[in-house]
């Protein structure tokens, strides 16, 4: 893997920051306008799209300056290798990736297969793909896992009557 | 003077005290964990006061919300977490601090700071409520937007490494609270026909996916140190409970500085903790001798924002009394609780039903010692989050978090909306956007927009508010905490500069 000094991950972490202050600013002239069409009401001088309107004039009055701020710092060459040194950022998070994509499946599955079932299998999946693998983790991983699945469903039913989504099953 | 001790008679009783315990140990327990709020914990347990006398209900619930302030600062200290909004500024010096491998003299300095804050609200309370409340009486819509002004270029200016992306991320913050209904005439915006976002972003759900998920997620970035098993908080725990209270009780400008503002802030409807302990931090910053350790785990840091977050407690009882309008989520219920007693809360509180609001400051005073007793005593086994490894807790409290989000609203949509906001939570943390900003415009923005159109709706001169001298004070302070931000910017700057220069020279 090719290794990547201090600078220029600081540098890629300059363009990364552009990036988000152009989409900022883009996105924010597209709700400002999206805010005009917003009708106003004869009752009152404002109504319903100003407030929206002066906050994303402001948004993009800010992203404005910190485009020219941020154009200011960064070198030319380092936008060429941007690509290279954000790849290798990634590939260093490799697990936040990982536990990100596997709590947005969780979530998905909560309505499906009911709270408990898919609480056990994330809890025990994310506890095996981050511990180091030993037996009695696992057994500690497994206990844990039931606990936090079925264990608090039954709490939180029993308790605070509350009751977390069942399943279609 | 009857009153006062018609209320003491009322908390005084074994019943009372003991379910006051309880309480205060819910409280802690429930905000420890981060995405279980103590709002949540409160609103759990209004069901169980139904039962309840008046006072004594109220008196279980405000034991619940004084030690929630207390359990907030152990996520705060030990996971970076702030448990509650109160809590953010803890973060900046406790989780420093607890990093550096001493995480129960940050948890003892938080505990002690808390405790003299609500006794120090307590006291103001009792002897300055009526002329507080009147003051808060003559703010009107002009000022209260000034003041949020004020209060998110303070969050803006204060935190991070950037001026720039702090302003943005308040900004941001304003524009996620414009989605959904608008709160003046309940017409939609921004909800793009879908259909979770027609009742906008529930700012629990915000705050759980900004703050928890992004930190939960961050905590996993290097593969090598999870795999190892370690815990998340190294260091052998020792409260040196004594020590840290004379450390605490060295530092009375601070204290009682800290415990003014949350109490002044506190009483203002609609600004609370999450405001005070900010501006209360901001305070001790500038007052500070050595400004540049603010961060890195400094002790004044932690006293200022749970001094002033802790004293907010109090302070919010004010317009809650003396108005009828709670100054937070946490003194709402209060007030459901109260009319679900068949008592009408209003500015005759105070002269029909004396007792109950002395009992209130009385149980305040108590609470806040249980809490004391009970962190001091048990926060060992409270403690013992830090023991656990980091392969377990990320997905345990993951879990807690979503069940946190679900039970808000019993909706699932929010769920959806956790997993994207806390994927949002986590690029921004990675390009160096500081959240708490964010968090709180997400809070702020309906309250300003309320105000700057009710101000207009009045009288459409916009010229009132720089005209009326209260608005025109918070204005003023505003526009100097950014330049004062800027002019530090620079400055570190120069010094950065310098230094790397050094070596080349």
């Amino acid at each position: 893997m090719r290794r990547v000094g201090p600078d220029e991950a600081k540098e890629a972490g300059e363009i990364a920051r552009l990036l988000s202050y152009a989409v900022i600013l883009l996105a924010s002239f597209g709700l400002f306008f999206a805010a005009t069409d917003i009708p106003v009401s004869r009752f009152e001088k404002l109504g319903s799209g100003a407030f929206p309107q002066i906050v994303f004039a402001a948004i993009a009055f800010v992203a404005a300056i910190a485009i020219i701020d941020a154009l200011r710092k960064i070198p030319g060459p380092a936008y060429g290798r941007f690509v290279a040194v954000t790849g290798a950022w990634v590939r260093r998070r490799y697990l936040v990736f990982i536990i990100l994509g596997t709590l947005a499946l969780y979530i998905l599955a909560i309505p499906i297969t009911g709270f408990s079932f898919a609480s056990f299998v994330f809890v025990f999946a994310v506890q095996v793909i981050l511990m180091p693998r030993r037996t009695k983790s696992v057994v500690i991983a497994f206990i844990i896992a039931l606990i936090f699945s079925f264990g608090l469903n039954g709490l939180f039913a029993e308790v605070f009557t509350v009751f977390l989504p069942r399943g279609v099953f | 003077m009857d009153d006062f001790l018609i209320g003491a008679a009322q908390i005084f009783t074994f019943a009372t005290l003991a379910y006051m315990l309880a309480g205060s140990v819910a409280g802690i327990l429930a905000a420890a964990i981060p995405g279980f709020t103590v709002t949540m914990a409160i609103v759990l347990t209004l069901p169980l006061t139904f039962a309840m006398e008046p006072l004594q209900g109220i008196a279980v619930m405000l034991s619940v919300y004084v030690g929630g302030y207390t359990g907030g600062l152990i996520s705060a200290a030990l996971l970076g977490i702030p448990g509650t909004p109160s809590s953010v500024a803890t973060t900046f010096d406790a989780f420093p601090m607890a990093r550096n491998g001493e995480p129960g003299r940050a948890l003892s300095i938080g505990v002690w700071a808390s405790f003299f804050g609500t006794v120090i609200s307590t006291i103001v309370l009792i002897f300055a409520a009526p002329p507080l409340a009147l003051f808060a009486v003559r703010l009107g819509p002009w000022e209260y937007f000034s003041l949020i002004v004020f209060a998110l270029t303070i969050v803006g200016s204060l935190v991070g490494s950037s001026v720039i992306r702090g302003m943005l991320a308040g900004l941001v913050g304003l524009a996620i609270s414009t989605v959904g209904t608008d709160p003046m005439l309940g017409r939609p915006r921004f909800d793009f026909g879908i259909e979770m976002l027609q009742t906008g972003f529930p700012f629990l759900v915000v705050l759980i996916g900004i703050f928890a998920i992004s930190q939960l997620v961050a905590e996993v970035e290097d593969a090598n140190k999870v795999r190892s098993g370690n815990p998340l908080v190294t260091g052998a725990i020792d409260f040196q409970t004594w020590k840290v209270m004379k450390e605490v009780l060295m530092r009375p400008l601070n204290l009682v500085r800290s415990a003014t503002i949350g109490v002044l802030i506190g009483a203002l409807p609609g600004a609370g903790g999450s405001i005070a302990n900010l501006v209360a931090y901001d305070q001790a910053k500038r007052a500070s001798k050595h400004p540049e350790n603010f961060g890195k785990g400094e002790a004044d840091g932690i006293v200022a924002s749970e001094a002033g977050n802790s004293a907010t407690a109090g302070g919010g009882l004010i317009p809650l009394i003396g108005l009828g309008i709670p100054g937070s989520a946490v003194d709402a219920i209060l007030m459901a609780s109260l009319m679900v007693h068949g008592i009408s809360v209003g500015p005759r509180l105070i002269l029909d039903n004396g007792d109950l609001v002395y009992g209130m400051f009385i149980a305040m005073a108590v609470s806040s010692l249980m809490m004391l007793v009970v962190a001091v005593f048990s926060m060992r086994l409270f403690l013992r989050v830090t023991e656990v490894p980091k392969w377990l807790i990320v997905p345990v409290v993951m879990t807690c978090c979503v069940v946190g989000t679900f039970a808000l609203n019993n909706r699932v949509t929010d769920l959806y909306l956790l997993i994207f906001i806390g994927i949002v939570g986590y690029t921004m943390r990675a390009l160096g956007y500081p959240l708490a900003p964010l968090v709180l415009g997400v809070i702020l923005g309906p309250i300003a927009e309320t105000n700057l159109r009710r101000a207009l709706m009045t009288d459409s001169d916009l010229s009132l508010f720089l005209t009326r001298p209260i608005s025109l004070i918070f204005l003023t302070a505003a526009l100097l905490s950014i330049a004062w931000a800027i002019r530090s910017h620079l400055k570190n700057r120069k010094t950065a500069e310098r230094s790397s220069d050094a070596p080349a020279s």
